[in-house]
């Protein structure tokens, strides 16, 4: 747990990549989370997040289609490593962990 | 295919991304931006999508996605650094001649810029060492009327003593008077009270107390305040205290001047001598404390015999300064000549106006300054700048030259690096290391040689200049040159060498040399321009200093000798005379230290025709004090008239004119026409005119009249037996001034020492013209050995088939002589253009003609040729079966 080092920006990228499954290409991200998150975001903070994760393994990557909207260019398709699967689970456990405990603080 | 129509994104951040994002993530990311345009379109009107999409472009600048610089640690590894260095060490000795010339060539070059900016850096340091530099300034008066305009440094004596009390922006002020031959001024017999001996020296100057201060003089003996207080002090310069009190205290000890026992001077203080580069050189301050020339010139605005230095109070302006000065014309030097019944004094005076000159312009911004201080001028120091820099990029230029045309040689190596895995940014990181390697040695060669030169280059610039090795920044600077140029010279090789590509170069599909041939044909155009103009320049320059010193002058200055210091000859002059007269080798001797050479005694006077004192504008003239004997010394021509007689007694009273004063005065026959100064004359004849000062100006109105001219005796000997004449001359001497060791000078010596400046000139710019053919033909002969050898095959072939020498002679020389002709083309236009405005500064010039182009253009021809041909007969001589044989 300790090396992880993900940052939340990064997880909520991560966690996007995990439930676009097969549409899990930069500006589809970018979209998902603007929704979500409710705030502009720009390419460039969406595609660093994901090299930087790409390079600490959490994802990987294949060329997908090449669509006439993206000017015949491919896209990038991510998925999420079952290392990356795994560190999420662990944030999400300590996370689940922490706040049970605060739950039961509040009832008493 | 139906195609959405839609309008395309700007193009730039599209360019600029392809240019910094890591070439991995391109298609990505460029796929990315433009599927987000398309949707900023469908949202936005097209400029704001336009817009947006820049905006996204730039926010992509991210360290995870941009390109890392490429200095990568590895090939800067000191390994791969060595392996630069020995590489360029084999290329150097692999082909020593080029090597030699491309270093030679830099070497010179450095060495001749390195000497001429010491020269410049030196003569643009003048006057500054002073605390208040930027407070100093000289007076000047400028009096501009019909675009005539004359500005002169001497004022009259009460001057400083209003700027003091009336002007609250002066701190202080202080007179100066350098005019050689006035009174004490300029040289005179010097010794101790207490010694008999008397010695010749120069270097008199009359000055202030308030101008010690001014100029911040320093003493090494007394003290600064009081050295010229006193009535009758003088200061001497540690050089004259250590020469003439050696090992002594000189305050308060007396010295006696020209004999004059009854008018002895007190040493108020020692100063340190005058650093070189100051605009004042003075060995004897004679204090003004007391001193009144005559009965009330002190008082009398009349006469202008002073120089005068202010010093400002901080943060004045000169500029509001000046014209508020105006107030001392109008109510002093006005009143003064209305007092004198000038009629048109108010008119006159409007013209004249005072200018403030900063003392650090003084040295190089006096051009148009009447003064006696000898000083240069920008417009040189400027010029010389420009040669410097010019023969620096001729060196640089064969550096390049060479480099790009032996490439070809270097194309496999280059190829072969790439094959292994080179970058191109190394590659061009080896040739600059190259480049600064040939620099450096280059640099430490000139510097070598520019301290080996320099004592000739002293005597050719009249200068005492040193490498300045104790300055700390010295050798730093020469390093930072030395990678600078090394940088600069090997930027451009290094860019066409690493521009191989390696496929072509390994299958030998490189076309040799001849890439790149019509920038270094430019090159060798400007090389050759730069040597014609240098060369035209020295033939001008030269040819007019041999037309000034042998112009008619309008007396002879040929074998008339100088005896200086005879005023202590007192009354004994007569019988000095009957005795030198008496020699068989003395054809006659007059006295007088009024000479027609510049920087002896002048007397400027007004004059009027009789009685018209108040009607008109006075002729400004000269008036020199001669005796019977002047005009036959000098061999002067009388026009109209007679010369001075000793039969006529009433010849104390007159006056012979020459031809430009009679024409100013406008007197149609002046014999007997009587004019007026201070008091009458009676004109008797008039003199053929002659040059008096230096060329550049004009001839101006001159008078001789009888009188007491000085301290100089001119003896016009005969041509024959002159050193026994001369011994004779001595021993006579020695009879009668037993004291006092003879001194003597010869008219024409003196009279070349006035074009002392024009000779210098004529040397410099022959040295650089020397030294831009030098380079220029090093370079050309780089290149056409290079030519020739490349051509090798060629000519072979051509050979075989039976081509003449002659033929092949031409073939290899005709390109170069192309270029060369081109040259003179463009410089002879140059040439011209720039030896006119130098001329212009003469009154009396030599013309430029086409036969100095004609000869410079053929000695650049035929040194060109005289390069190329070696290489080209050597070629064409050749065996054809031994270029052949390989193939």
């Amino acid at each position: 747990m300790k090396k992880t080092k993900l940052g939340e920006f990064e997880e909520f990228v991560l966690l996007a990549v995990i439930a676009l499954g097969e549409e899990a290409y930069g500006v589809m991200i970018k979209a998902e989370l603007e929704e979500r998150l409710r705030e502009k975001l720009s390419v460039g903070s969406i595609q660093s997040a994901l090299k930087r994760m790409e390079e600490k393994g959490f994802l990987k990557s294949v060329f997908g289609e090449a669509t006439a909207k993206r000017g015949g260019k491919r896209k990038r398709i991510y998925m999420a490593t079952p290392y990356a699967q795994r560190v999420l689970e662990e944030i999400r456990a300590v996370r689940e962990g922490l706040w049970a405990t605060i739950l039961k603080i509040n009832n008493i | 295919m139906n195609r959405p129509i839609h309008p395309a994104p700007p193009s730039w951040p599209l360019k600029f991304l392809r240019l910094i994002i890591r070439d991995q993530y391109l298609e990505e990311i460029e796929g990315d931006m433009e599927e987000v345009y398309r949707d900023y379109l469908e949202q936005f009107p097209v400029r704001k999508a336009r817009y947006l999409y820049a905006l996204e472009a730039l926010k992509l600048l991210r360290p995870a996605l941009i390109k890392s610089p490429k200095i990568s640690i590895q090939s800067n590894s000191p390994d791969m650094f060595a392996n630069y260095l020995k590489i360029a060490w084999r290329t150097l000795n692999k082909s020593r001649m080029y090597s030699a010339i491309k270093i030679g060539g830099f070497a010179i070059g450095i060495a001749a810029a390195l000497l001429i900016a010491l020269y410049v850096v030196n003569e643009s340091g003048y006057d500054r060492f002073y605390a208040n530099t930027d407070r100093i300034y000289r007076l000047i008066n400028e009096y501009s009327k019909s675009g005539n305009q004359e500005k002169w440094t001497a004022f009259q004596p009460q001057m400083v003593q209003v700027l003091k009390d009336e002007f609250p922006e002066i701190e202080n002020a202080g007179r100066l008077i350098p005019y050689a031959g006035w009174f004490d001024a300029g040289d005179n017999q010097f010794r101790r009270a207490d010694r008999q001996q008397n010695n010749y020296e120069e270097g008199f100057a009359y000055a202030d107390q308030s101008l010690l201060d001014i100029l911040e003089v320093s003493m090494v003996y007394g003290e600064r305040s009081k050295a010229l207080s006193e009535v009758r002090s003088i200061v001497l310069s540690k050089r004259m205290a250590d020469k003439y009190f050696p090992g002594e205290n000189p305050v308060g000890k007396v010295v006696i001047l020209e004999e004059r026992t009854g008018e002895p001077f007190t040493v108020g203080g020692v100063m340190a001598d005058f650093p070189p580069n100051s605009h004042l050189q003075f060995d004897f301050f004679i204090t003004l404390t007391g001193v009144e020339f005559w009965d009330g010139e002190q008082t009398n605005w009349c006469c202008s015999n002073y120089d005068v230095y202010v010093l400002l109070r901080p943060g004045v302006d000169p500029n509001i300064l000046e014209p508020k000065l105006l107030t001392i014309r109008d109510n002093y030097l006005i009143k003064h000549f209305k007092e004198q019944g000038d009629p048109s004094a108010d008119e006159n005076a409007k013209y004249l106006t005072y200018d403030l000159q900063p003392v650090a312009d003084i040295h190089l911004r006096s051009k148009d300054i009447g003064d006696v201080i000898p000083h240069s001028d920008i417009g040189i120091v400027r010029l010389f700048g420009a040669i410097a820099v010019f023969i620096l990029l001729l060196a640089c230029i064969n550096f390049i030259n060479l480099s790009t045309a032996k490439s070809a040689n270097r194309a496999r190596e280059t190829g072969l690096r790439k094959v292994v895995g080179s970058q191109r940014s190394s590659l061009i990181r080896q040739f600059l290391t190259e480049s600064v390697l040939y620099s450096g040695i280059s640099v430490i060669l000139g510097t070598i040689l520019a301290w080996l030169l320099l004592p000739y280059f002293n005597t050719l610039s009249g200068k005492t200049l040193q490498l300045p090795w104790h300055i700390w920044w010295f050798v730093p600077l020469m390093a930072g040159v030395a990678l600078t140029i090394g940088m600069l010279a090997g930027i451009y090789p290094s860019f066409y060498l690493s521009a191989f590509k390696p496929i072509e170069v390994l299958k030998g599909n490189l076309s040799r040399g001849t890439k790149g041939a019509g920038l270094r044909s430019a090159m060798v155009v400007f090389q050759f321009t730069t040597s014609m103009v240098l060369i035209v320049c020295a033939f001008i320059v030269y040819n007019q200093m041999k037309y000034i010193l042998n112009k008619d002058l309008g007396f002879d200055k040929e074998q008339v000798l100088l005896i200086q210091g005879t005023s202590t000859l007192g009354d004994k002059w007569p019988s000095f005379k009957t005795e030198l007269l008496r020699l068989p080798g003395v054809k006659n001797a007059t006295t007088s230290s009024y000479l027609p050479v510049e920087g002896t005694k002048r007397d400027q006077n007004g004059f009027w025709r009789e009685g018209r004192k108040t009607i008109d504008e006075d002729v400004g003239a000269q008036i020199w004090w001669t005796d019977e004997d002047y005009l036959a010394t000098l061999d002067m021509h009388i026009a109209e008239g007679r010369g001075f007689s000793r039969e006529m007694a009433t010849d104390t009273g007159a006056i012979i004119i020459n031809e430009t004063f009679a024409k100013r005065l406008g007197l149609e026959h002046p014999i007997g026409e009587r004019i007026e100064n201070w008091r009458t004359w009676t004109v008797i004849g008039v003199v053929k005119d002659f040059n008096f000062n230096s060329m550049k100006g004009g001839i101006g109105a001159l008078g001789f009249v009888l009188g007491n001219g000085g301290s100089l005796v001119a003896a016009r000997l005969e041509p024959k037996n002159m050193p026994e004449t001369i011994a004779a001359v001595n021993a006579v001497w020695d009879d009668f001034m037993p004291n006092q060791p003879i001194r003597y000078t010869f008219l024409d010596e003196s009279f070349a020492q006035m074009y002392e400046d024009v000779e210098r000139t004529g040397n410099i710019f022959t040295a650089c013209a020397v030294l831009a053919i030098i380079i220029a033909c090093l370079g050309l002969f780089g290149l056409s050995t290079f030519m020739a050898e490349q051509r090798s095959k060629e000519v072979s072939i051509r050979k075989v088939l039976g081509a003449s020498v002659g033929n092949l002679y031409q073939l290899l020389t005709f390109n170069f002589l192309k270029l060369v002709l081109i040259s003179l083309v463009i410089g002879t236009p140059i040439a011209w253009y720039l030896m006119r405005k130098w001329l212009a500064d003469y009154e009396y010039s030599v013309g430029i003609t086409w036969w100095f182009f004609a000869a410079a253009g053929m000695m650049v021809i035929g040194i060109a040729l005289f390069t190329v041909s070696r290489q080209a007969l050597k070629t064409a001589f050749s065996n054809p079966a031994d270029h052949l044989r390989g193939d």
